[in-house]
């Protein structure tokens, strides 16, 4: 018995060391490497930079591991740029073999390397890793996936619109990467969006009239029009939400007719809509609404009264039933 | 008898220790996996293009103040200044006694406005409503003191964004915390019901308009046996809790919401000391009931500074309180304890804080002492001292050390190798009078639990969503 107590406090007083041991290799290690990569991102800046300004200097030949935190620094800057620095950027990966890697890691067997490979392809501004992006984009792992869609957003990649849509119409990316990858993608995603504004999924519908609103143009409002007669709630609302910024000839009397929708945040998105589009034919309904509707619908009107003619908003306050949304506006927008 | 009682509170005590080390064993491996995950995925975390998106859902943080005049405006300041998108301040002064609101009017130029607010979560009359000329983003209710739990309700009632972030006055958010802890929700909204980041130990931290520019251990040994304390709690407990979707406790100091679920529950409770976890056990329970997929998330990497207790006393009223409230918790929540229907939560997250946090108290307290005159009056042998120690004691290093090297793993804010040095120090020596302290301060919490018994009521419930209005204050509705 006493030997096997023994044995058992040897056991975990070594476990303990063990721990400690470790602990103080890692900090030794951290420690190392953070100072040796700081002195390389002090090397690499000014090249860096050089680069991107497109100063036609001589550059020094980089040891592999400052290549690394080269391309790491440019990858970052990346994200902030456009037009010619952009380029620039992508001619220096082109050169480099920072791209093939990449690629190359794509087809790694753990998960989080593929998706930082797939993340850091979209920083490098190379069209040419499209191809690979697209097969990353049916990756067994979400992560992996919701990286090459960002990615294929940020280069632009036209071809990738479908692809993204149906990524979305799945749900194997998650809804708010997939909107905006075609957020990015911009007027060459809009054929697609219009097609699934069809989709029987009214989440879809409700996604691809809200990118609609985001990327496309007045020719999109009677699709969005028509959509404000859907019976989702949620696509209704999306659609009101659309028409507030790509506006249209019939946008106006639908909003107007949808202010009395039975869903209360239908009804605020609508008021929200006609407070962007500014005309003053439905104040009289807003106004009401905003004495009288359920809080969320009220208060959208009050505010749309408010961006509207904040004139007839303070006039309205001071009626003795104006009521606390209208009083709350009124004092907020003559601050 | 005596012997007969010291013998069975022993093994008791033996099997307790025995029991609680594989699970905070169990709790480290998962930690170590979820930290990995997290770690790697900093690389291709989309926080640029979440900060840019116009799918990123705006946020209201709430800010409960009481008497917190010398560091509200510090607080606020924080806030204002986090890297989101679109988020409005709301903070809430709970009938402060002090110059709470005259610093914020000074501050941030606020001018008196009349509000609708929401009446769905019953709260104290709120007097009046400010908004920053400066800020307009920034908002201040001036109400009736009515507790925390009152002031976010009223918090949540003038709130209008569709989440709500719960903070502490005496918080400081790191500037990407709120974006990184909505990661989850922009992931998938319909799944995220709520979460919560970790909350780190501020004392000692240099703290330079309301951002955190160094970190430093405190000189006080009581706030630095909370460091380690912290460590364990949140980066071993939660993760492992979070695994499972078990979540209890989102810690007050910081905590993410969707405000039509909290609405939906009638909001925070107000006769509990408890108010964070009492309403994640209730959305538990509720969500549930309705049968839907959920997760209520514990993120570790937004992190949120907070200022521990430095003197015995105020820890002592802190962990009382603490104990009070889990045990108002598990009382009102009984029914989903060892209930198949509420999963992991029920069948082990539940048990676990039962035995672990809320009873276990009195072993931790008294395990070593009555062990040690077991043994010296003969009713223990000598082999079964020694082995109460390495499992209670050496295990629980163990586990103390392992929180370190989770820390080192996944964040590694303290730089300095002394502090390193220290922090070992204070893992070793923590098992060895301070957690047998602080499980002392818990069973006296648990005497308050039981003596205040009968204040343990049934919800109120919600009413009809009416609009109610606050006027202009009185003594400036002549502005």
């Amino acid at each position: 018995m006493a030997s096997l107590l023994v044995l058992t406090a040897i056991v975990f007083v070594a476990v303990a060391l063990a721990l400690l041991i470790a602990l103080a290799i890692r900090r030794i290690i951290l420690a190392r490497r953070g100072r040796e990569h700081a002195a390389a991102v002090r090397r690499v800046r000014p090249i860096a930079i050089s680069m991107l300004e497109g100063e036609d200097v001589e550059r020094p030949v980089l040891s592999p591991g400052d290549q690394a935190v080269l391309a790491d620094v440019l990858g970052r800057y990346a994200r902030q740029l456009t037009g010619a620095a952009e380029g620039r950027v992508a001619e220096y990966f082109r050169g480099s073999d920072a791209l093939a890697r990449s690629q190359r890691e794509l087809r790694s067997r753990r998960a989080w390397r593929r998706a930082t490979a797939a993340y850091r392809l979209g920083d490098m501004g190379c069209e040419e890793a499209a191809p690979t992006l697209l097969t990353a984009l049916q990756d067994p792992n979400r992560t992996v996936r919701a990286a090459a869609a960002r990615s294929l957003g940020r280069l632009k990649i036209v071809d990738a619109a479908k692809p993204l849509v149906e990524a979305l119409v799945s749900g194997r990316v998650p809804n708010g990467v997939a909107g905006e990858a075609l957020v990015e993608l911009g007027p060459a995603a809009v054929p697609e969006l219009r097609t699934i504004a069809e989709h029987p999924s009214f989440r879809l519908r409700a996604t691809a009239i809200e990118l609609l609103g985001l990327v496309g143009d007045t020719a999109d409002s009677p699709l969005a029009v028509r959509c404000l007669g859907d019976p989702s709630a949620d696509v209704r609302a999306a659609a009101a939400g659309a028409l507030a910024r790509i506006g249209g000839p019939a946008a106006e009397s639908a909003l107007r007719s949808t202010l009395d929708d039975r869903i209360p945040f239908v009804r605020a998105g609508a008021a929200v809509a006609l407070g962007a589009i500014g005309s003053r034919e439905p104040l009289p309904r807003l106004l009401e609404m905003a004495q009288t509707d359920e809080f969320r619908p009220a208060r959208a009107a009050a505010q749309a009264v408010a961006r509207i003619s904040p004139m007839a908003l303070v006039a309205a306050a001071e009626e003795p039933d104006a009521g606390p949304h209208l009083h709350e506006a009124a004092d907020v927008s003559v601050l | 008898m005596v012997h007969t009682l010291l013998w069975v509170f022993s093994w008791l005590a033996f099997a307790y220790f025995v029991v609680y080390s594989v699970c905070q064993v169990a709790f480290t491996l998962i930690a170590w996996k979820s930290l990995a995950d997290y770690r790697h995925a900093r690389a291709f975390s989309p926080m640029d293009e979440v900060y840019a998106s116009p799918f990123t859902p705006p946020v209201s943080i709430i800010l409960p103040a009481y008497n917190e005049e010398a560091g509200v405006v510090a607080s606020v300041h924080s806030l204002l200044d986090l890297r989101y998108p679109r988020h409005e301040v709301i903070v809430v002064n709970d009938g402060s006694t002090d110059a709470t609101i005259e610093r914020l009017t000074e501050a941030y130029d606020l001018v008196p406005v009349r509000v609708a607010l929401r009446t769905q979560i019953p709260a104290a009359p709120v007097r009046g409503a400010f908004v920053s000329r400066i800020h307009p983003n920034l908002w201040v209710l001036d109400k009736e003191n009515g507790g925390k739990a009152d002031a976010l309700n009223a918090g949540i009632n003038a709130s209008t964004h569709p989440y709500f972030c719960a903070i502490d006055a005496d918080a400081v958010l790191e500037q990407d915390s709120l974006l990184r802890i909505m990661l989850p929700f922009i992931d998938d909204p319909d799944l995220v019901a709520a979460a919560g980041g970790i909350v780190r130990v501020a004392n000692g931290a240099v703290i330079e308009s309301g951002r955190l520019v160094d970190f430093r251990l405190p000189a006080n040994h009581i706030a630095r046996f909370q460091i380690m304390e912290y460590f364990q709690a949140f980066l071993i407990g939660r993760l492992g809790f979070d695994r499972v979707n078990a979540v209890l406790i989102i810690s007050g100091a910081f905590g993410l919401f969707k405000r039509e679920l909290v609405e939906a529950v009638g909001g925070y409770a107000h006769n509990t000391v408890g108010e964070d976890a009492e309403l994640v056990a209730r959305l538990q329970g509720y969500l549930r009931e309705q049968g839907e997929r959920f997760r209520i998330r514990f993120i570790p990497n937004p992190v949120c500074w907070t200022e521990a207790p430095s003197d015995i006393k105020t820890l002592e009223r802190q962990r009382r309180r603490w104990q009070r409230g889990l045990g108002e918790t598990l009382w009102r929540h009984r029914r989903q304890m060892f209930n198949p229907r509420a999963g992991w939560f029920g069948l082990f997250t539940l048990p676990y804080f039962l035995f672990f946090e809320l009873l276990g108290a009195v072993i931790e307290a008294l395990g070593i002492p009555v062990v040690l005159i077991s043994w010296a009056i003969g009713v223990l042998s000598f082999s079964f001292f020694v082995i109460f120690l390495i499992v209670s004691v050496l295990l629980a290093v163990i586990v103390s050390i392992s929180a370190l090297l989770l820390e080192e793993y996944a964040d590694r804010r303290y730089e300095r190798p002394r502090d390193m040095a220290l922090l070992v120090l204070y893992a070793v020596i923590q098992n060895l009078g301070y957690n047998q302290l602080t499980a002392y301060f818990r069973c006296r919490g648990f005497v308050d639990l039981v003596r205040r018994r009968r204040d343990w009521g049934v919800m109120t419930r919600k009413g009809l969503e009416q609009p109610a209005e606050v006027p202009l204050p009185e003594r400036q509705a002549g502005v």
